[in-house]
């Protein structure tokens, strides 16, 4: 699982939940692969991204370094950060671990890099 | 050039085409196994040519087993001796000809032929009885007499028949019991019943018969006799030829039985009102053996075949009034039918369940070696994605419409843990792209997280309106205003597609019965693959082949059935505006419909 997915799930399909967002990460196993950079995308991509989520989930599996907690203005100008979010957004992923709802505890596995964030019938709303 | 030469170069390079094609060894030290690298059932060979060749060339030998595997353009032959094999080789080799145009027929040896042989692994339908010998020779002449008829009365396009008692009305598979027949059942025949009684089986006196007369290559497709025109016990004589009749459950058992000329066949219970029977439409039958294994009897259907002669089969039936009162639901005409239409939550869960999600966990690894290309449609759509979008790919199966993109995220979810690990496989090398397991229903996403929304073939396996429409509608909710997507379904209108086979649709229009299923007190029925959709809501069969097991190959047992509601024209366009959708292109393409809506 890669952060800039982590950014988009949430379990606020269950029962009882709220916003269920952000799910809390917790990592047993992290791969970073090298990934071809390329800035205009990171630029783009930016906007579309819940940037404190981002940059709490990184911490939290160790690879916030050097990332702002509130993003620059004129952030696409600036080289060094797009290559730091590059990192996080598409080099790191969890391969093993779990996330957790922050409103009900509920846990869902990722194994070989997937998370599963399957329900059953009897949880949802 | 020198022809015998010519000949052994040819052969060499069918040998050698064999090994790197099917993976079949040729030797060069003769055997009693040959292989005819160039004739086989593709080509249209079949065991009389071969018979005839070894008659033609004046061989005086026991003759071979013959080997034809089902779409190969090559057989196999087993000589009972190296030396007879040799005799056979050394006179055709080269010389005969593998068809009408001459072309020469090549042959090798080879050490091993394929084991086609398919174990029947279940019981006789429960109520089905064989009384062989049942009338002697004498008798039988004496029946062939009485009803055999050479004018074309009746002639129904695969057989001949007759009636006593009442007309058989084939339209509605019943009888008129206003219109009672002039020829009622001859008095001949009341040696049966009062056989039986002997035999401790009292089943009274029948008032209905049905004569049929097949020539070898006629069969009956697959039927129960209608349930609520006729009583419980049905008999059937067989006259003049053996052959192999076919008993087929809806919980997918299959049972090939071997039909002996002058046996008496008594069908009750089971047998009666809960399996279907029929006979294929070929001139030979396949060698049914019964053998000892781990001390289990089980049932072999042999690759070696037998003639058919003409058969005729008299079956008579207890004609009665009324509902049927049978307590087998699923293929009874009086059993009250639930509507897949609309269904409870829970039912079409349950269906759900059953016949999508673990049937796509079950074909997932030969489900993704016959989806390996994406439709050209979808690669249009996702081609024009702006660069920096987000895109989702929902029910995105093993990531086939995943492209090779690295200026947008790709995000594919999907409920099949199976299909998911191969759609992880497959975008191992594209670095934006991510893979997570959801439910289009509860899709775990973020609202307004996607700029495009790609969904396809996926929304034909929710099994009510409501779910349909709630799979729309997480779409509309996970896209930006101003996103749009593609959703695409199977259409039930299949006629400008390469779907159907024509000789398959031929054979469909045919068939009388179909077979349905029953899931959860819903009755289903279950689609033949490669004709036209007779139905919206159906089960459509999915046969799982092992390459590395033959003797499952072709065994019914691993036919699994998938759920599908087929599509109208502008159902899904009607679906997509419910859900507020504005529709920007609808079309047709391949089978299925499909929709580009906006959201707004």
């Amino acid at each position: 699982m890669k952060l800039i997915t982590h950014n988009m799930l949430t379990s606020k399909c269950l029962k009882g939940v709220m916003t269920g967002y952000p799910l809390a990460i917790n990592a047993t196993d992290i791969k970073v692969t090298e990934v071809d950079f390329n800035p205009e995308f990171i630029t783009r991509v930016i906007p579309k991204l819940d940037w404190e989520v981002l940059w709490a989930a990184a911490n939290s599996i160790g690879h916030g370094e050097g990332l702002p907690k509130t993003l620059e203005p004129k952030f696409e100008e600036n080289e060094d950060l797009l290559k730091k979010v590059h990192k996080v957004l598409l080099e790191v992923e969890v391969e093993e671990g779990n996330l957790t709802c922050p409103e009900s505890g509920r846990q869902f596995p990722i194994s070989k890099g997937i998370p599963n964030m399957l329900l059953t019938e009897a949880e949802v709303q | 050039m020198d022809e015998e030469k010519k000949t052994e170069r040819k052969r060499k390079r069918f040998a050698a085409r064999l090994k790197s094609s099917k993976g079949i060894t040729c030797s060069e030290v003769p055997g009693p196994n040959i292989v005819l690298c160039n004739a086989g059932q593709a080509t249209g060979l079949d065991k009389d040519a071969v018979f005839d060749l070894i008659k033609e060339h004046g061989l005086n030998i026991p003759l071979p087993k013959f080997i034809a595997e089902k779409g190969e353009s090559h057989s196999f032959l087993v000589f009972d001796s190296t030396e007879n094999a040799q005799l056979f080789y050394n006179i055709c080799n080269g010389k005969a000809k593998a068809d009408e145009n001459g072309t020469p027929l090549y042959l090798n040896f080879v050490e091993e032929v394929p084991n086609t042989e398919i174990i029947c692994p279940h019981e006789n339908p429960k109520g089905l009885l064989f009384l062989n010998d049942f009338i002697s020779e004498e008798e039988e002449k004496q029946f062939i007499k009485l009803f055999d008829w050479n004018s074309d009365s009746n002639n129904l396009k695969n057989r001949q028949v007759r009636h006593f008692g009442y007309e058989f009305r084939y339209g509605s598979n019943d009888v008129d019991l206003n219109n009672p027949l002039i020829e009622k059942i001859p008095e001949e025949c009341d040696v049966l019943w009062k056989r039986l009684k002997e035999q401790g089986l009292d089943v009274g006196v029948p008032d209905q018969l049905t004569v049929n007369k097949y020539s070898p290559g006629q069969g009956i497709p697959s039927h129960v006799d209608k349930h609520s025109p006729f009583g419980d016990t049905i008999l059937s004589v067989s006259l003049g030829s053996n052959v192999v009749m076919d008993w087929k459950h809806h919980s997918g058992k299959y049972v090939p039985t071997i039909v002996q000329a002058r046996s008496l066949l008594v069908m009750q219970d089971e047998a009666r009102y809960d399996w279907q029977h029929g006979i294929q439409p070929r001139n030979w039958d396949p060698v049914i053996e019964n053998r000892v294994e781990n001390s289990r009897n089980i049932k072999v259907i042999t690759s070696d075949t037998v003639p058919r002669d003409t058969r005729i089969s008299l079956t008579f039936r207890w004609t009665r009034r009324g509902p049927c009162e049978c307590k087998y639901k699923t293929l009874c005409d009086s059993a009250e039918k639930v509507s897949a239409d609309n269904l409870e939550d829970a039912l079409a869960s349950n269906l759900e369940e059953l016949h999508v999600h673990q049937v796509y966990e079950q074909i997932a690894g030969h489900f993704s070696t016959t989806r390996h290309k994406p439709w050209p449609k979808v690669v249009q759509f996702m081609e024009r994605v702006s660069p920096g979008s987000v895109v989702m790919d929902l029910g995105c199966g093993n990531g086939k419409n995943i492209l090779k993109r690295d200026d947008i995220v790709q995000i594919a979810g999907e409920r099949s843990s199976g299909l998911l690990a191969e759609c992880k496989e497959h975008i191992r090398d594209i670095s934006r792209a991510d893979c997570v397991r959801l439910d289009l229903l509860n899709a775990t996403l973020k609202d307004e997280a996607a700029d495009i929304v790609i969904c396809i073939a996926v929304i034909h396996h929710f099994s009510s309106r409501a779910r349909r429409l709630q799979s729309i509608s997480t779409i509309y909710r996970l896209l930006r205003k101003g996103g749009s997507a593609l959703i695409t379904v199977w259409a039930k209108d299949q006629t400008k597609s390469n779907y159907l086979c024509k000789s398959k649709q031929d054979q469909q229009n045919e068939n009388l019965a179909e077979t349905q299923v029953t899931v959860g007190g819903v009755n289903l029925p279950v689609h033949e693959n490669r004709t036209q959709f007779k139905h919206q809501d159906l089960l459509v069969p999915w046969k799982l082949r092992k390459v590395s097991d033959k003797k499952l190959a072709n065994s019914p047992d691993n036919t699994l059935l998938r759920y599908y509601h087929v599509f109208e024209e502008n159902e899904l366009d009607e679906l997509c505006k419910e859900a507020n959708f504005t529709i920007e292109d609808s079309f047709y393409e391949e089978g299925n419909w499909c929709v580009v809506c906006k959201k707004k």
